[in-house]
């Protein structure tokens, strides 16, 4: 059991704990978030994202949560199981983030294709309030584990 | 009307088995057996607007079945509904984020059995989506759950013992059974994945038929 | 904050097996009171991105004895810090941290507990429930020279398991070890476990 994004393995990642730590304290996270007229993962994000774009995709979606999303998400007021379940995300995805290699002779075309999804992302994130925006994007874990299951070998 | 009235509807949750999201609720506290009518509205996450059914305007059952609007099973849907008695109405109450692609229930196959004297084989029909209309074609929830599989339960009822197979294809045949035994067989199917609430199938049994070969010897000796 | 008049727990240490992890300390001892303990752990990525965030472990937060269950916490397979103190109302000790990070990687792999049995011709066997992050590789083999062995991936836990439909009159054996996804590690084989299956029914 792998996850198989293109030419980038990733194993040592059980998708099942990351979906159950979710899945505890997905009405908690999403009812934070008011704005439900947005959605930073749209389907032109994430639909028919070839095998050769993906590496590139998750590991930029993988490196802006950890490095946006997740880093001051947090606080010492946070409920008990919204950091626990923040924790096993987050050390899952630095697992994966820190095991993907795309491979530098990949056509431009493909790196630039998924630059451009993860932009629309982006740009979406940054339209809003930082915390709004941060709230949201944990929200929609649920809808990024659903894409990065499709490359996942059961 | 005076909206805040009344209270809201309660329990507020979306049923979802292949695809056929029905939204139900439970009457406002306090007012079960009233002449209460309801309105629902249903929103897709990231759009602008709330939407409304006209099939579930002024209603007093309390469900509405909006598999037609939340058919996308890939989107994400709100559904909120509000009570309403006389010139007073309730303020909405609100589902949380339904997605329907994690949340439906995978139902179970169809299963057909036959038997011989020592095998049954066992024909499995994946669960159907929901559809709008018994004319459109029918669609798999294989084809939208590539991963689903099959957990089968065989129970023999002579030996009292029971064991189970995992199979991903349709059919599978035990063979070297017990003739003019009683076996009987449950079948769930499951998608690995998030928690999903597993239907079973209704469980059938099923006589291996006698041994031929020993009522031969019978003849013989 | 209470002052930190308590000792600190010392020889904080972690026992794992199968994925259990226990993490223990040598107790606090004041005569005539019950001490009570808290313990905190961080991933990796707190420790790197947010070393102020600790978070209370799962069923520790407070426990009497010197021992806590952080399996429930340990959810990845990155370098965790785990610290402890002790509280005597509203006094504290001061933090002790595990001296070296545990990672479940270095997790204990038994082979598993296994029963092998047989419904007339049917191989099944029965498999201890570890959890769900095990798989077991099922190896078994009609006893026989020059036997080939088959081998079967089982994740059905704690429910008897079909394997094999067996020849008449034939013997088989089986043998099992785990494997864990998350960490990419296998456990020992089991002992092997033989089984013979009756005659066909007398011929004419």
């Amino acid at each position: 059991q792998e996850f198989r994004f293109g030419p980038c393995r990733v194993q040592g990642v059980a998708l099942q704990e990351l979906r159950e730590a979710f899945w505890t304290v997905k009405d908690t996270v999403q009812a934070k978030d008011n704005i439900t007229s947005v959605r930073l993962l749209r389907k032109e994000v994430l639909q028919d994202v070839s095998d050769a774009e993906s590496c590139y995709l998750i590991r930029a979606l993988l490196k802006f949560y950890l490095n946006t999303v997740f880093k001051n998400y947090l606080d010492e007021a946070a409920d008990v199981r919204i950091r626990r379940s923040f924790s096993t995300l987050a050390n899952n995805f630095f697992v994966i983030a820190s095991k993907l290699q795309p491979s530098e002779d990949e056509m431009f075309s493909i790196s630039e294709s998924a630059r451009r999804r993860f932009l629309l992302f982006q740009r979406a994130f940054k339209q809003l309030d930082i915390q709004a925006a941060q709230t949201k994007a944990f929200g929609e874990v649920d809808i990024l584990l659903t894409w990065m299951e499709k490359f996942y070998e059961f | 009307c005076i909206s805040g009235g009344l209270p809201k509807p309660t329990n507020i949750t979306f049923l979802s088995i292949n695809m056929k999201n029905i939204l139900q609720w439970s009457p406002p506290e306090g007012l079960q057996g009233a002449e209460v009518t309801y309105t629902v509205q249903y929103f897709i996450y990231g759009q602008k607007k709330w939407l409304s059914k006209s099939e579930c305007r002024n209603i007093n059952r309390t469900c509405c079945d909006l598999s037609v609007e939340t058919s996308d099973y890939e989107h994400q849907y709100y559904a909120k509904v509000k009570a309403i008695w006389e010139t007073n109405c309730s303020k909405w109450a609100e589902t949380g984020r339904f997605y329907p692609f994690l949340e439906t229930q995978i139902g179970p196959p169809r299963v057909a059995l036959t038997t011989d004297e020592k095998s049954i084989s066992i024909v499995l029909t994946a669960p159907e989506k929901w559809k709008r209309s018994p004319e459109e074609s029918s669609i798999s929830m294989r084809q939208i759950y590539s991963n689903l599989k099959y957990n089968v339960s065989i129970y023999n009822t002579k030996s009292n013992r029971m064991w189970s197979q995992c199979v991903t294809n349709h059919t599978l045949v035990l063979v070297w059974l017990e003739p003019d035994t009683l076996y009987c067989i449950l079948v769930e199917s499951f998608v690995p994945g998030p928690p999903r609430l597993a239907q079973p199938s209704e469980k059938q049994c099923v006589r291996t038929l006698k041994d031929q070969t020993s009522a031969l010897r019978v003849k013989i000796i | 904050d209470g002052v930190a008049v308590l000792p600190a727990p010392q020889n904080l240490s972690v026992q794992s097996t199968n994925m259990k992890h226990l993490l223990t300390w040598s107790p606090v001892i004041v005569p005539g009171e019950i001490i009570y303990y808290f313990v905190e752990y961080q991933g990796e990525y707190e420790s790197l991105y947010m070393s102020h965030i600790w978070i209370p472990s799962s069923w520790c937060s407070p426990t009497e004895g010197p021992a806590c269950d952080i399996t429930d916490d340990i959810t990845a397979t990155v370098p965790y810090n785990l610290r402890v103190r002790a509280t005597l109302g509203s006094q504290t000790s001061a933090w002790s941290t595990l001296q070296h990070p545990f990672n479940r990687n270095s997790t204990i792999l038994t082979p598993p507990v296994m029963e092998v049995t047989k419904d007339g011709f049917h191989l099944v066997i029965k498999l201890e429930d570890l959890g769900p992050q095990f798989e077991f590789l099922v190896a078994y083999w009609r006893r026989e020279p020059d036997a080939k062995e088959h081998v079967k991936v089982v994740r059905s836990r704690g429910i008897p398991v079909h394997l094999e439909t067996m020849e008449p009159g034939a013997a088989y054996c089986v043998k099992v070890r785990t494997f864990v996804k998350a960490i990419g590690r296998h456990s020992p084989f089991s002992q092997a476990e033989c089984v013979k299956v009756q005659g066909e029914a007398l011929p004419l």
